[in-house]
């Protein structure tokens, strides 16, 4: 139709369609996508208390009641995401701003959070008599334990029940939103740290860029997982439980990388005329950083997020494997795994659904992450 | 030449001093140790005798102001005096001496295989590209490295090495209980044995990057000119692969191992716990389960060394093989 005139397609808009012609990437991104809903939905797909019940003629919703923290701000942030992918134009249009506004609602939501106290709740809905209940699709709790225990994949427990009688689906559920919110938070702080010293570094260069590079090389010297255990087992006694520790520290130790990519293109595209010419028209600092240069690495910094949010989910899962991350009760795959490696001999279930569930996680982004780099990529605009 | 050389190994010393800075900092607010000595301390559990903290006070000179302390520590690390364990009040330098020889025969053997493996497997993807074998050796590399390698390594374990499946290989240690009483070759034939899971553990990782890298470097050097000017003047295709352009693709291939050599250590860590190897990995993971900071300490400075000792090799190598680097 429009193959030999110019079309006005944006960059986005471009590179989208790149992506989405990949048909590997495009798998991908709708398996994360799937991912999200089911963790966001986690509670409502695996719980020992009822969706509806009625009984004595009156109604109620025995779900809401038991909900934790956690569960809140799963039910705050994937609706934000999908506000914010339906307003894609707009947020696009003015991205420092959005930026902006998307920080404050998130201060927001997690001041809310903070004031929301977990529940300590461990009756099931399943044997209370009732006219009617609607349950869950897997009617049990992550904690909750069951007599049966190490029961092999039935169609009671769909993926087996471990050493203590917890089914693993509603653990691995569950455990999706650890597996999957640690490695969204712990790269976005990445993301956030390397963006600002790398392009501070390769905006200003001079000592601030001699400094960066040299601190940079320093890190890149510890290896990342022995950096991440030796931070965790130094820093913490009672913490290990805490997401946003694990959090941190991952996000803190994995900067370096987008730092050195970030400092690249801003070296690379400041030497450009089009920030003379913004200098030249008087344009502050700040502005043409913000306006100018960090809009123009985007398509690179947000391949190495997504490549990043990979190796994020790769180290929780190490860690809480080792036993230095999230640990018992709190479900999550690594956790699953490490109790798999006691009783090895025989419970296969235990190892291979959580390791499946993190080796196709670790591959939808990594194949997104391939997809977006094909996509951004400068060479692929002369088709 | 010499000159680039002489300037990088200068360049070392302001990272050496960062490292040690940085892991000294580590130790001197980790809450750990103040509260320890305070309390009269508990240490995870156990507690701290008198005579165990004046060792640690005057290990990390923590009674003195920190620049003096940092001095006196790295000057200990100098001579290799990585102060006591806290476990069992072994030298620390002693206690890494012992689990070395391990973690480097598992490791080495992983990088070497891993190298032997990835380039025969990029160099036939990227001479077919675009088509099936290509694809499909993208495909299959690319899965590897998505696989973390403690689930490659429990699966492993579950189907190969004993259990409810085929019992084919050991599942735990470095050799059999009765392995002192072996003679030189069965020794040799157990010790092997040991070694295949861990080992396959550690090479796929590297293995698939490698080969990305290879397929990538082999790529650029095909659509070069002088690839182009071997085919013409009439060479067969197999010399114009092994002798131009492999030769040529190597280059940045062979400088990868030392980006390779963080993540082995990593991989080291988690693998070496699995299969309770004694080497260093395992060693840093019951030091850390047991809070022994001494020892945490010594790998940690010698881990980020060996790091940045291998970043300089390949940099000198790389200069080295390639006379068309300018060294300014």
């Amino acid at each position: 139709m429009n193959s030999a005139v110019p079309t006005s397609e944006t960059y986005v808009q471009r590179t989208w369609r790149h992506f989405y012609a990949d048909s590997f990437a495009r798998n991908g991104l709708r398996i994360v996508i799937v991912l999200f809903i089911v963790a966001a939905l986690a509670p409502f797909l695996a719980n020992s208390h009822a969706l509806i019940r009625v009984a004595d003629a009156q109604w109620s919703f025995p779900i809401f009641h038991s909900l934790q923290p956690i569960e809140w701000r799963f039910l705050f942030y994937v609706p934000l995401a999908g506000v914010i992918y339906l307003c894609r134009n707009q947020f696009f249009a003015r991205p420092g701003r959005s930026i902006l506004y998307l920080a404050a609602l998130i201060v927001l939501i997690e001041i809310f959070i903070g004031f929301t106290h977990p529940i300590n709740d461990t009756s099931n809905d399943r044997d209370r008599p009732a006219s009617f209940k609607l349950m869950p699709m897997i009617p049990y709790s992550p904690i909750e334990s069951t007599p049966d225990s190490f029961s092999p994949p039935s169609w009671k427990h769909l993926c087996g029940t471990d050493s203590t009688g917890r089914d693993i689906a509603a653990r691995m559920l569950h455990g999706a939103r650890t597996s999957l919110s640690i490695g969204f938070v712990a790269q976005s702080i990445a993301l956030t740290i390397g963006v600002a010293i790398g392009g501070l570094a390769g905006y200003y260069r001079g000592w601030i860029d001699i400094g960066t590079c040299r601190f940079i090389e320093i890190m890149d010297c510890f290896p990342p997982l022995l950096l991440i255990l030796v931070a965790i087992s130094l820093f913490d006694s009672d913490k290990g439980n805490n997401m946003f520790y694990i959090m941190a520290v991952i996000g803190l130790t994995s900067w370096t990388g987008v730092a050195r990519l970030v400092r690249g293109e801003f070296l690379r595209l400041s030497a450009l005329p089009f920030t003379l010419a913004a200098k030249a028209v008087g344009a502050s600092d700040g502005r043409i950083i913000l306006r100018h240069l960090l809009p123009n690495s985007l398509g690179p910094i947000l391949v190495a997020g997504t490549f990043g949010v990979a190796s994020a989910i790769l180290i929780e899962s190490s860690l809480s494997f080792l036993g230095f991350g999230m640990q018992a009760p709190t479900p999550s795959w690594g956790d699953i795994l490490s109790d798999a490696r006691r009783y090895i001999d025989f419970a296969w279930w235990l190892a291979f659904f959580p390791g499946l569930a993190i080796l196709i996680t670790i591959m939808s982004y990594n194949f997104m992450g391939e997809g977006l780099r094909d996509a951004v990529d400068p060479r692929l605009k002369v088709k | 030449m010499t000159t680039y050389i002489i300037r990088r190994i200068l360049l070392l010393v302001p990272t050496l001093v960062g490292i040690t800075l940085l892991t000294f900092l580590l130790i001197r607010l980790a809450p750990g140790n103040a509260a320890m000595l305070k309390g009269g301390g508990e240490n995870g559990g156990r507690a701290m005798t008198a005579e165990q903290r004046m060792a640690t006070i005057k290990l990390y000179g923590l009674d003195k102001p920190w620049y003096l302390a940092y001095g006196d520590w790295v000057g200990r690390i100098c001579r290799l005096d990585l102060g006591e364990s806290w476990k069992d009040h072994r030298s620390v330098t002693t206690k890494i001496e012992e689990r070395l020889p391990v973690t480097m025969s598992i490791a080495g053997t992983a990088l070497v295989l891993s190298y032997l493996l990835a380039i025969p497997l990029g160099v036939i993807a990227a001479i077919k590209r675009g088509q099936v074998l290509d694809r499909s050796i993208s495909f299959i590399v690319f899965i590897l490295y998505s696989i973390p390698s403690f689930v490659a390594a429990l699966l492993l374990i579950l189907f190969v090495a004993g259990g409810d499946y085929l019992n084919l290989l050991p599942m735990y240690g470095i050799n059999s209980i009765n392995a002192s009483e072996m003679g030189t070759l069965p020794w040799l034939w157990d010790r092997i044995l040991h070694m295949i899971l861990p080992v396959i553990c550690l090479t796929y990782a590297s293995l698939a990057s490698i080969s990305r890298y290879t397929r990538v470097s082999m790529l650029e050097t095909l659509g070069q000119d002088f690839v182009r000017t071997a085919r013409a003047k009439g060479l067969p295709e197999r010399l114009v692969i092994l002798r131009h352009a492999l030769r040529n693709a190597l280059i940045p291939i062979i400088t990868i191992f030392a980006l390779e050599l963080p993540v082995l250590i990593g991989g080291a860590i988690i693998i070496e716990s699995i299969f309770t190897l004694p080497g260093m990995g395992n060693l840093m993971f019951e030091s850390l389960e047991y809070r022994d900071n001494p020892v945490i300490m010594g790998i940690t400075v010698l881990a980020a060394c060996v790091t940045l000792f291998s970043y300089l090799a390949a940099d000198i190598l790389y200069v080295l093989v390639d006379p068309r680097i300018s060294y300014e």
